[in-house]
C-alpha cells in the first residue's frame, strides 16, 4: 500500500498537469470522472468537523488531486441543516457534499430526496450498516465514552459499565450532587440521539434517569463545556460523551479519564452524501471515495484523531482496534430511517416528557 | 419652547433648491435603512405565521406557532428570566455607568488615562469568553473561590445563579453606559457645575443633581439599550445559566432549534416577534422623555468652558467606585482567561506551575483558518467599521432636527434589529441574500457579513453619532440658514465639522463592537470570510477550549492595540 501512496504522490508531484490515473480496483470508466472534476476544478464540503481537525485530509487530498480545490466550511450540525435547505430552496449553489456527525439529520435529507444515488466503488468494503441506499455513507467510528475526572474519582466509584454508573449515582448521591454531566437533550441532537439508542441497549435507563435527577446533573449543549469541567473538578462524571473529543484532549490533559463502556459501547459515524443539486457532481464523487478509501481513512485514523470506519486500516485510532477491544460490545448506529423515528416532533416530545418525568421522580 | 422648535423643523419654503432635489438624499436614506433592517423583520414576521419553513411547499398560514410557544413552561420561565436579567442589569449599569461617566469625565481622579481603555474592555470581548473567564476565575473550583475556601471555609458567591447573571450581565454592560453619558457630559460646559460646587454642593450632590440630570437622553437612552442587550443576551446565559438549567428567552430559541428534532423557524420566529413587540412600548416611551431635546443642546454659539471638579475629600470613594468596578469586572475574568490561555488543564488540585505551556498559541498560528479570522475581525472592525460609521452618519442627519412622522419611523428602524436574539437574524440575513436575487452574488463576500453586523449595531452606532449631533445648538445651523445655506451645505460645512472628532470617536467604538460580534455571522461564513468571533463559537463546540483561550486573549491585545495606535499614532481619542 506504501507503494500506491508513493506512486501516487510521485504522480502528483511530476504530473500535476495531466489527468490522475484511475485508483487500483475502479472501475476504468473512473477515468472519466476524474477528468469531470478536474475539470470541475473544486469540491465544496459542509462539514462539522473543525477545519483545523480536517486539515490533514485536505491536504493529502490536493496533493492527491492538485486540480481539485476543497472549499471546506465548518459549521455547526444544525447551522449546517439550515444553511442547506435554505440554499437549495433558493436555487442557489451549495455544498456538494454534506458531512455531518448529526447522522439522524443527515439521513432525514437523505429520505428527502436531497441526495444523489452514487455507486461508490470504496462502498463494498465499508461495513453493511454504514452504506444507505447508495445515497450516504458512514466515514467514522467514534465511541461514545464516559468520562471523570481522574484526581478525584478513582478506585470503584469508575463507572465500568452503564449498570454501575446508574449504581454510583443512586448509592453515592450525596457525594456526586451537582456534579455529573451530560448533555441537554432539549438542546442537543447529538445528546438525544444516544439517548434514544441508550434505551434500546440498556434495560436499566430508568434507573440512571432517576440516578440523574437525584444528583442534580448539570447539562451542556456542546462537548467542550463537558471536558473542561470535569476535568477542572467542578463536575466529576460525564455521560455519553463523543468520544473522539474526550480522547484527544486526555492524551495532554492528565485530568481526564475516558471510559469505554465495557457492557456496550456506541459508536456514532460521521455521514457523507452528495448533494442532489451538486454544482461539482464529480468532484464531490472523487472527495468521497476518497473520504471512504484505504488512504483517507488511514488520515481520518491518524492524524485528524476520529476513528477510520473501514476495518482494514491500520492507524492509532481504528474501528479494528475498537472491535479487538470490546468485541460484540461496540453498537455502530446504523445509518438509516429508524434514526429519524424521534425527529418527528410529537414523538421527540414525547420522548423528552418521558425523560422529565424520571429525572422528576428521582429528584424527590 | 417645544412648540418654537417644532416650528422651525420644517425648512421654511423657498429655502435651497427644488423641494425635491433638498428632499431626494434623505428619502433615499431613510428607504436603504428601512429595507435593511425590514427585509429580515419581516421575512421573521412572515415565518412566525407559517408552520414550517417559509420556502417550504408544505407550510401552511397559522398561529400555531404562537399557540406552541404559549403553551410550553419553558417559554415561560425563559421570559421571566429574561425580565429579571435585563431590568436587573439596567438597574445596575445605569447608575454604575452615569457615576464612572462623571468621576472620569469631571473629576481630578488621578490615571485617568490608563482607566479608560480598562473600563470599556467588557465591551470588546466576546461575552461567551468573558463568561468563561468568570467560570475559571470564580466558578465552583476556579482560583479565587479555592482561595475563597481556604480563606474563609467557602465561597460566599455563586455564578450559575439568575441574580448572579443579572448582577455580571450589569457589570459587563457598563461600558454601553458609560460611553453615552461620558460623551455627553464631555460637551456639557461645566460653568453650571461650578456654580453649584460654590453655592457648597459636594460632588456626589453636583453629580446627581446637576450634571446627570443635564445628560438625561444619554442615561435614558442606554437605559433603553441595555435593557435590548438584556433581552438579547447569548452568551453569558449559555455558559453561566445552562449548569442550573436556567434559561432566557435566546437560549430557549437555541433550545427550539433542536426540541422538535429539526429546526422549528416559525417558533423561533414566534419568539422573536413576541420580543419584538416588547420593545415597541419601550420605544414608544423613550421618544416621549424625549421630546424636548433642545433642552439639552450644550454645544452653542458661546463656548462652554470644562473644568474639573476637584474631588476633596471624595477621592477615595471615587477610587474605590471605580477600582471595584474594574477588579470584579475586568480583573477577574480577565485573569481567568490569561490563566486558561497559558495552561493545559487546571482546577481543584493542579499544579498551575506544572500545567503551563503555550501550545495553545501555537495551535492558533499553525492553523490559516485562525490567522486569516484575525485579520478578517481587523478589516471588518477598520475598514468596515468606518464604512458603518458613515451610513450611521448619513441617517443621523436623515433625522437630525426633524421631528415628523419619518423620524419616529427611523428611531424605531434602529432599535428593533437588536431586540431580535443574534442567531435568528443572521439566519433572516441569510435568508434576505439568498431569496433576494439582486443580493444573491455578494452572500458569499465579507459585504453581507458587514450588512448584518451594521443593522444589528444600528442601535449602538446611531446614538453615538445623534448624540453628537444633538449636541450642537441649533442657532449654528439656524446662522448659516439666515444667510441662505442649503441644508445640505449646512450640514456638510457646519454640522459635519463640528462632529468629526465625535465621529472618529464613535469609529473606535464601532471598531471594538464588530471585534467582539460572533452570532449575527454565523450564516453568513464562507471559506475566507472567517471572523474571529465565530471561530470561538465553533471551536468551543469541538472542545477546543484552550484554543478559544488563546485566540480570545490574542483578540483582546489587538483591540488594544488597535486603540493605542488611534490614540498614539492618530491622535484619535475615544471621545472628542
Amino acid at each position: 500500500m506504501l507503494n500506491r501512496i508513493a506512486l501516487a504522490a510521485l504522480a502528483a508531484a511530476c504530473l500535476p498537469a495531466f489527468a490522475q490515473s484511475v485508483p487500483a480496483g475502479y472501475p476504468a470508466d473512473y477515468a472519466k470522472t476524474l477528468a469531470a472534476a478536474e475539470k470541475e476544478g473544486k469540491v465544496v464540503v459542509y462539514s462539522t468537523t473543525d477545519t483545523k481537525a480536517a486539515q490533514p485530509l485536505i491536504k493529502d487530498f490536493e496533493t492527491l488531486y492538485p486540480n481539485i480545490k476543497v472549499e471546506y466550511n465548518d459549521v455547526n450540525s444544525t447551522e449546517m441543516y439550515n444553511r442547506f435547505i435554505a440554499e437549495v430552496a433558493a436555487g442557489q449553489g451549495s455544498a456538494d457534499v454534506m458531512w455531518s456527525s448529526a447522522m439522524d439529520l443527515q439521513v432525514k435529507l437523505v429520505d428527502e430526496g436531497h441526495a444523489m444515488t452514487y455507486m461508490s466503488p470504496e462502498a463494498p468494503k465499508l461495513p453493511h450498516w454504514a452504506v444507505y441506499k447508495n445515497q450516504a455513507w458512514g466515514t467514522t467510528y467514534e465511541p461514545c465514552v464516559f468520562i471523570y475526572n481522574k484526581r478525584l474519582v478513582t478506585g470503584n466509584d469508575i463507572p465500568q459499565d452503564h449498570a454501575s454508573f446508574a449504581r454510583i449515582l443512586n448509592t453515592e448521591s450525596a457525594k456526586y450532587q451537582g456534579k455529573v454531566t451530560t448533555y441537554d437533550i432539549d438542546k442537543s441532537g447529538l445528546g438525544f440521539m444516544f439517548f434514544v439508542q441508550d434505551t434500546q441497549h440498556f434495560a436499566g435507563m430508568k434507573d440512571l434517569e432517576r440516578g440523574f435527577g437525584k444528583t442534580h446533573y448539570r447539562v451542556y449543549s456542546a462537548t467542550g463545556s463537558m471536558l473542561e469541567k470535569v476535568s477542572s473538578g467542578e463536575h466529576l462524571l460525564g455521560y455519553d460523551v463523543l468520544g473522539a473529543y474526550a480522547l484527544v484532549r486526555a492524551k495532554k490533559d492528565p485530568n481526564l479519564g475516558v471510559v469505554l463502556p465495557k457492557d456496550y459501547t456506541l459508536v456514532l459515524s460521521r455521514v457523507m452524501f452528495i448533494s442532489k443539486t451538486a454544482k461539482h457532481p464529480d468532484a464531490a464523487k472523487v472527495w468521497t471515495d476518497y473520504i471512504l478509501s484505504q488512504r483517507g481513512q488511514k488520515v481520518i485514523g491518524g492524524a485528524v484523531e476520529l476513528f477510520a470506519v473501514r476495518n482494514d486500516v491500520d492507524a492509532e485510532y481504528t474501528a479494528a482496534k475498537l472491535n479487538k477491544e470490546l468485541g460484540d460490545k461496540v453498537k455502530p448506529i446504523p445509518v438509516s430511517t429508524e434514526i429519524t423515528t424521534y425527529l418527528e416532533p410529537k414523538k421527540r416530545l414525547e420522548f423528552l416528557n418521558a425523560w422529565k418525568t424520571e429525572l422528576a421522580a428521582g429528584a424527590k | 419652547m417645544t412648540s418654537a422648535v417644532n416650528a422651525s423643523h420644517p425648512a421654511p419654503p423657498g429655502f435651497g433648491g427644488h423641494p425635491f432635489a433638498r428632499g431626494l438624499p434623505r428619502a433615499l436614506t431613510i428607504a436603504l435603512t428601512a429595507a435593511a433592517v425590514l427585509a429580515p423583520l419581516s421575512l421573521i414576521l412572515y415565518q412566525s405565521l407559517l408552520s414550517a419553513p417559509f420556502f417550504d411547499a408544505r407550510k401552511t398560514l397559522g398561529l400555531d406557532a404562537y399557540r406552541f410557544i404559549f403553551d410550553d413552561a419553558d417559554f415561560w420561565k425563559a421570559l421571566v428570566n429574561s425580565l429579571l436579567i435585563a431590568s436587573g442589569m439596567t438597574l445596575i449599569a445605569v447608575p454604575l455607568g452615569g457615576a464612572l461617566a462623571f468621576i472620569m469625565e469631571r473629576t481630578d481622579l488621578p490615571g485617568k488615562r490608563l482607566i479608560e481603555p480598562l473600563i470599556l474592555v467588557p465591551s470588546f470581548v466576546s461575552p461567551m469568553v468573558l463568561a468563561f473567564g468568570y467560570v475559571v476565575s470564580a466558578g465552583p473550583v476556579g482560583f479565587y473561590s479555592v482561595l475563597a475556601t481556604r480563606l474563609l471555609g467557602g465561597i460566599p458567591w455563586g455564578l450559575y445563579s439568575v441574580p448572579a447573571m443579572a448582577v455580571i450581565a450589569g457589570l459587563t454592560h457598563v461600558p454601553n453606559v458609560y460611553i453615552y453619558a461620558s460623551s455627553a457630559l464631555k460637551n456639557l460646559g461645566s460653568d453650571v457645575e461650578e456654580a453649584a460646587r460654590i453655592a457648597g454642593a459636594s460632588p456626589l450632590q453636583v453629580a446627581m443633581s446637576v450634571s446627570l440630570p443635564l445628560i438625561m437622553p444619554a442615561l435614558l437612552f442606554s437605559s433603553v439599550l441595555v435593557f435590548f442587550l438584556g433581552l438579547e443576551l447569548f452568551g453569558l446565559p449559555l455558559v453561566l445559566g445552562d449548569p442550573e438549567g436556567h434559561l432566557v428567552l435566546s437560549t430557549y430559541l437555541y433550545e427550539l432549534t433542536n426540541k422538535l428534532g429539526t429546526p422549528s423557524y416559525h417558533l423561533m420566529a414566534a419568539v422573536a416577534i413576541c420580543i419584538v413587540a416588547m420593545t415597541v412600548p419601550l420605544v414608544l416611551l423613550q421618544r416621549k422623555l424625549l421630546q424636548n431635546t433642545r433642552k439639552y443642546a450644550t454645544i452653542r454659539g458661546k463656548a462652554g468652558r470644562v473644568r474639573e471638579l476637584p474631588l476633596g475629600r471624595w477621592k477615595w470613594p471615587a477610587i474605590a467606585v471605580a477600582g471595584l468596578f474594574l477588579l470584579v469586572t475586568v480583573v477577574v475574568p480577565l485573569s481567568g482567561i490569561v490563566l486558561r490561555a497559558f495552561v493545559t488543564n487546571w482546577g481543584l488540585g493542579v499544579s498551575v506551575i506544572d500545567a503551563l505551556t503555550l501550545d495553545n498559541f501555537r495551535s492558533v498560528f499553525e492553523e490559516p483558518t485562525h490567522t486569516r479570522a484575525i485579520w478578517n475581525t481587523v478589516l471588518l472592525g477598520t475598514l468596515g467599521g468606518a464604512i458603518t460609521v458613515a451610513c450611521y452618519t448619513a441617517i443621523g442627519f436623515a433625522t437630525h432636527r426633524r421631528n415628523d412622522g419619518w423620524s419616529r419611523i427611523v428611531d424605531f428602524l434602529v432599535l428593533a434589529p437588536r431586540a431580535v436574539p443574534g442567531l435568528l437574524i443572521g439566519l433572516a440575513f441569510l435568508w434576505v441574500f439568498l431569496f433576494f436575487p439582486p443580493l444573491r452574488p455578494l452572500r458569499t463576500t465579507i459585504f453581507s457579513m458587514w450588512l448584518a453586523y451594521s443593522v444589528v449595531w444600528l442601535a449602538y452606532g446611531m446614538r453615538l453619532i445623534s448624540s453628537s449631533l444633538m449636541q450642537v445648538s441649533p442657532e449654528l445651523e439656524e446662522a448659516a440658514r439666515t444667510v441662505g445655506a442649503s441644508r445640505g451645505r449646512i450640514s456638510r460645512e457646519i454640522t459635519l465639522p463640528l462632529i468629526r472628532a465625535g465621529l472618529l470617536g464613535s469609529w473606535l467604538l464601532v471598531f471594538m463592537i464588530f471585534e467582539r460580534e460572533y452570532s449575527t455571522g454565523v450564516y453568513l461564513l464562507a471559506p475566507g470570510t472567517e471572523v474571529i468571533g465565530a471561530e470561538l463559537v465553533s471551536l468551543w463546540q469541538g472542545g477546543a477550549i484552550d484554543v478559544v483561550a488563546a485566540l480570545a486573549l490574542i483578540n483582546i491585545v489587538l483591540v488594544f492595540a488597535g486603540l493605542a495606535t488611534a490614540a498614539l499614532r492618530f491622535g484619535v481619542r475615544l471621545r472628542d
